[in-house]
């Protein structure tokens, strides 16, 4: 029998458990550890948040909506400066990117894209689950999934009793309303219900904090910090899909890019000590054209880049192996190719944050598909 | 037993004689489809495609050039056009129409069967082109077949405008047809509405079929499309392009089928007919009236009814129908948040939906008043908009999706807040005392528990999310 290290280390802290009633040494007491997944819905343009430096040729293609003013991130990678609270954290160490990459498909639809970035499956519609939640499921993480969200996101479909949070701009009935309605629950042996009921109490639902992006994530971070609390967050930022105006600094593109670095920012100040137990990253379901379109925007393309914050960052580091831009380097002579399955970049993290074995993930959440293990490059074990 | 009239329908309103026999009440909805009880106006698909969703497409690409500087412009200018072809008025319309026909309508038992195939076939919510296709579809493909065959029926969606265009069939061209040998780069055949037709619309994945069952399945398909020119995009009429069609034999489940046209509706009467599709479409009729684990017992009437009248609608209804009322009393089935809402309605007796003048005094090119646009917003708010499917599977039939702190959250609000729905006239014990009559078995204990409210609209919160309502 093979046994890899990982699975090593998790017999060792069984063991461990077992013994920690006679002082000897424990992992027990190890933190929660967290994984928040943002989704960037309509084609999150990795070229723009992330550009590469000194490409002639990509500036000449991209006259309208070049970057004129930009944070540097290595000799070979600039940043978007919208991404400031990224950029702060990639100053700590506790930010990388990774470059040229996608989930596996290949077609133009959002609704394709977006179905298949959650399922985590290789063709649109087939699958009815989302790949995190089926590593959830793997990991018996149920009821430790939060979506922030009204209706369940596929994502985290596929294990049982998810938590979400979305506030409505109205108040609760009357506490003394709500106790005769779950006494009725519970003469009825409503038992779903009435669990339901009873985390619905235990919010404070006095104030209306509005649905923003970066009200939501305070609250979603208050909620993982607690080490009862849920183990899993989900997001979602709209709009990326700028045909027109995309802008440069300024500009359709730069609005959601700082949505996104403002649920960061909030995250990392409502984690608090619990940020460095914690994985951030960005879903999207393809990147955008290098070329600029007659509307200065850009069209729906392939390659992009996962942006990843959080204390379970090795350290700071544009990952990936760089495709090149030139004509016959592109996907169909018009896209940023992919050289990395963005699906291997998941499943690292999940293996991380769920301490599962990454075979596992690969075989029980992605299907056997050929991914590569990167948890030891890109993440503290 | 009651709650038999909210398994199968809404409840019975305030005003409405409690029938004496439940069952023969339902069969006798099932055989005619009435024509809609909306009174207002009901713009016809062919009007909503070619006129509005035609402009909105077209002018949308000369807005985005016209404004491609200014991210603010751009915005306005996609809101001024969004308003010339009320975009954010039809799905609000359609909304009203849809519940009129579950509220006061004669047969709301057929209302309700109308909506179970509106999800099975669901249209994926997708840009601005749900706004103008799926109430037109749910209209007039789905609610005109409710008297005829299965087999009709999938025929009709699957190659209705809006399904081809939900389940990108447009893009599915045979890579030897005469326009794939010319374009072989951008030619090559999309498998999406292939597989759904299998997988979600008629034999289920129960049936074993094979990826090459999908891919040749695809190749029957290639050619049917949406119409095209440059000046109108993809919004004229459904057609069968074949050029586009993939020439040659194709084979599924091991059976042959020519070429051509008729490809599609011969392998539809195949797949109608495989005893794996009787048996899906009786497991969800039950999941969707009597519970998530349907047993070989609920399902065996429908699907005799199903085989002995060649999937005759009307007959699949009245055996489904016969195993709720049969098994009303084992099973009650937690409601969907729509559902829930109508049934609320009803019993209330809500000002609900608009009213046909309100909704008829908008005229295309403004922008939609709150009435106007109230049932869109409302049924969003709720977390249950029929017409936003995610995914073609729908809304999901499964108790467990529905169960969340913030749907639970939005039935307690919803309770409450729907309260300015109300008549004043009916703000009173006796009102609620009637219709608790009408709808439960033990009114008596429903009693007990609302005279713990103080004011007429605790008693709404406290009955509509009494475990009993919650179920039906």
């Amino acid at each position: 029998m093979k046994i890899n290290r990982r699975d090593f280390l998790k017999t060792t802290a069984a063991t461990s458990l077992f013994f920690a009633g006679f002082g000897l040494p424990s992992f027990a007491s190890q933190n929660k550890k967290n994984l928040v997944v943002i989704m960037l819905e309509g084609g999150m343009d990795g070229l723009c948040a992330v550009p590469i430096r000194g490409d002639k040729n990509f500036k000449k293609l991209r006259s309208k909506i070049n970057l004129k003013k930009t944070l540097k991130l290595t000799s070979d990678f600039d940043l978007h400066p919208a991404l400031e609270n990224f950029k702060a954290c990639w100053d700590q160490n506790a930010a990388s990117v990774f470059h040229a990459t996608s989930i596996p498909y290949k077609g133009r639809s959002h609704f394709e894209g977006q179905d298949m970035m959650m399922s985590g499956g290789t063709v649109p519609y087939q699958e009815k689950t989302g790949w995190l939640g089926r590593g959830m499921n793997l990991a018996g993480l149920k009821g430790n999934g939060l979506a922030m969200s009204l209706p369940m996101p596929l994502l985290i479909r596929g294990v049982p009793l998810n938590n979400n949070y979305f506030p409505i701009r109205s108040s609760l009935p009357q506490k003394r309303l709500l106790n005769i309605i779950e006494e009725e629950f519970n003469q009825y042996s409503e038992k779903d219900l009435s669990e339901t009921l009873s985390i619905i109490r235990n919010r404070d639902l006095n104030y209306f904090p509005g649905t923003n992006a970066s009200t939501l994530a305070l609250e979603a971070g208050k909620l993982l910090s607690d080490p009862n609390g849920p183990r899993v967050a989900v997001f979602k930022v709209e709009n990326f899909d700028t045909h027109a105006a995309q802008g440069g600094e300024n500009g359709a593109h730069a609005d959601c890019l700082k949505e996104y670095d403002q649920i960061l920012k909030a995250l990392k100040a409502s984690l608090g000590s619990t940020f460095k137990d914690t994985l951030i990253l960005t879903l999207t379901e393809f990147g955008r054209t290098i070329k600029q379109n007659g509307g200065n925007g850009t069209e729906h393309g392939y390659g992009t880049a996962v942006l990843m914050a959080g204390g379970l960052i090795k350290k700071s580091k544009v990952h990936g192996d760089w495709p090149g831009l030139k004509n016959k380097e592109l996907f169909q002579g018009r896209d940023l190719n992919a050289t990395m399955d963005a699906r291997s970049i998941y499943a690292s993290a999940m293996s991380t944050v769920f301490d599962l074995d990454f075979k596992r993930i690969q075989k029980d959440v992605f299907f056997g598909d050929k991914l590569e293990n990167l948890s030891d490059k890109l993440f503290k074990a | 037993m009651k709650n038999f009239f909210r398994k199968v329908a809404f409840g019975i309103g305030p005003n409405e004689e409690v029938p004496s026999d439940p069952l023969a009440w339902a069969l006798n909805q099932l055989d005619d489809v009435p024509d809609l009880t909306w009174k207002g106006r009901i713009p016809s698909g062919k009007e909503m495609i070619e006129k509005y969703a035609r402009k909105n497409e077209i002018e949308l690409k000369k807005v985005r050039k016209k404004y491609k500087d200014d991210k603010k412009l751009l915005k306005i200018g996609i809101e001024r056009l969004n308003n010339e072809t009320g975009l954010h008025f039809w799905p609000s319309l359609e909304l009203s129409i849809r519940h009129t026909e579950a509220m006061y309508s004669n047969s709301p038992v057929l209302a309700k069967l109308w909506f179970f195939w509106s999800n099975h076939f669901a249209i994926v919510d997708g840009g601005f082109r749900t706004a103008f296709y799926t109430g037109p579809y749910e209209r007039e493909i789905i609610r005109p077949n409710l008297n005829q065959t299965f087999e009709k029926l999938v025929y009709d969606a699957t190659t209705s405008p809006a399904m081809i265009s939900s389940l990108d069939n447009s893009e599915n061209i045979g890579p030897k047809s005469k326009i794939g040998k010319k374009n072989k780069k951008s030619s090559s055949i999309n498998e999406n509405h292939a597989r759904e037709l299998l997988e979600l619309h008629t034999v289920s994945p129960a049936a074993g079929y094979t990826q090459e069952d999908i891919t040749q399945l695809a190749y029957i398909m290639t050619g049917w499309m949406n119409g095209y020119s440059k000046s109108t995009g993809d919004t004229l009429p459904v057609e069968f392009n074949k050029d586009r069609h993939q020439p040659g034999k194709k084979t599924i489940f091991g059976k042959t089928y020519k070429s051509g046209k008729k490809g599609l509706a011969n392998v539809i009467k195949d797949l109608v007919n495989h005893p794996n599709c009787r048996d899906f479409i009786a497991t969800k009729l039950c999941r969707y009236l009597i519970t998530d684990n349907p047993t070989e017992e609920m399902k065996r009437p429908i699907i005799k009814a199903f085989k002995d009248s060649d999937g005759f609608l009307p007959e699949i209804h009245k055996a489904a129908i016969r195993v709720a009322f049969e098994y009303n009393d084992q099973y009650q089935k937690f409601q969907k948040p729509e559902n829930w809402f109508l049934q609320m309605a009803k019993l209330a007796d809500f000002s609900w939906p608009s009213s046909p003048t309100i909704m008829d005094l908008y005229e295309v090119g403004n922008k939609p008043q709150l009435a106007h646009t109230q049932p869109h917003g409302k049924l969003w708010s709720l977390g249950h908009n029929p017409y936003g499917s995610k995914q073609p599977n729908g809304f999901s039939d499964f108790e467990v999706d529905w169960i969340s702190p913030e749907l639970l959250i939005r039935r307690l609000v919803f309770a409450k807040d729907c309260f300015e729905l109300t008549k004043s006239k009916n703000n009173n014990f006796k009102f609620y005392k009637n219709i608790v009559k009408k709808n439960f078995d033990n009114p008596e204990r429903i009693f007990k528990y609302l005279e713990k409210a103080n004011k007429p609209y605790e008693i709404q919160i406290l009955l509509f999310n009494h475990p009993e309502f919650l179920r039906a």
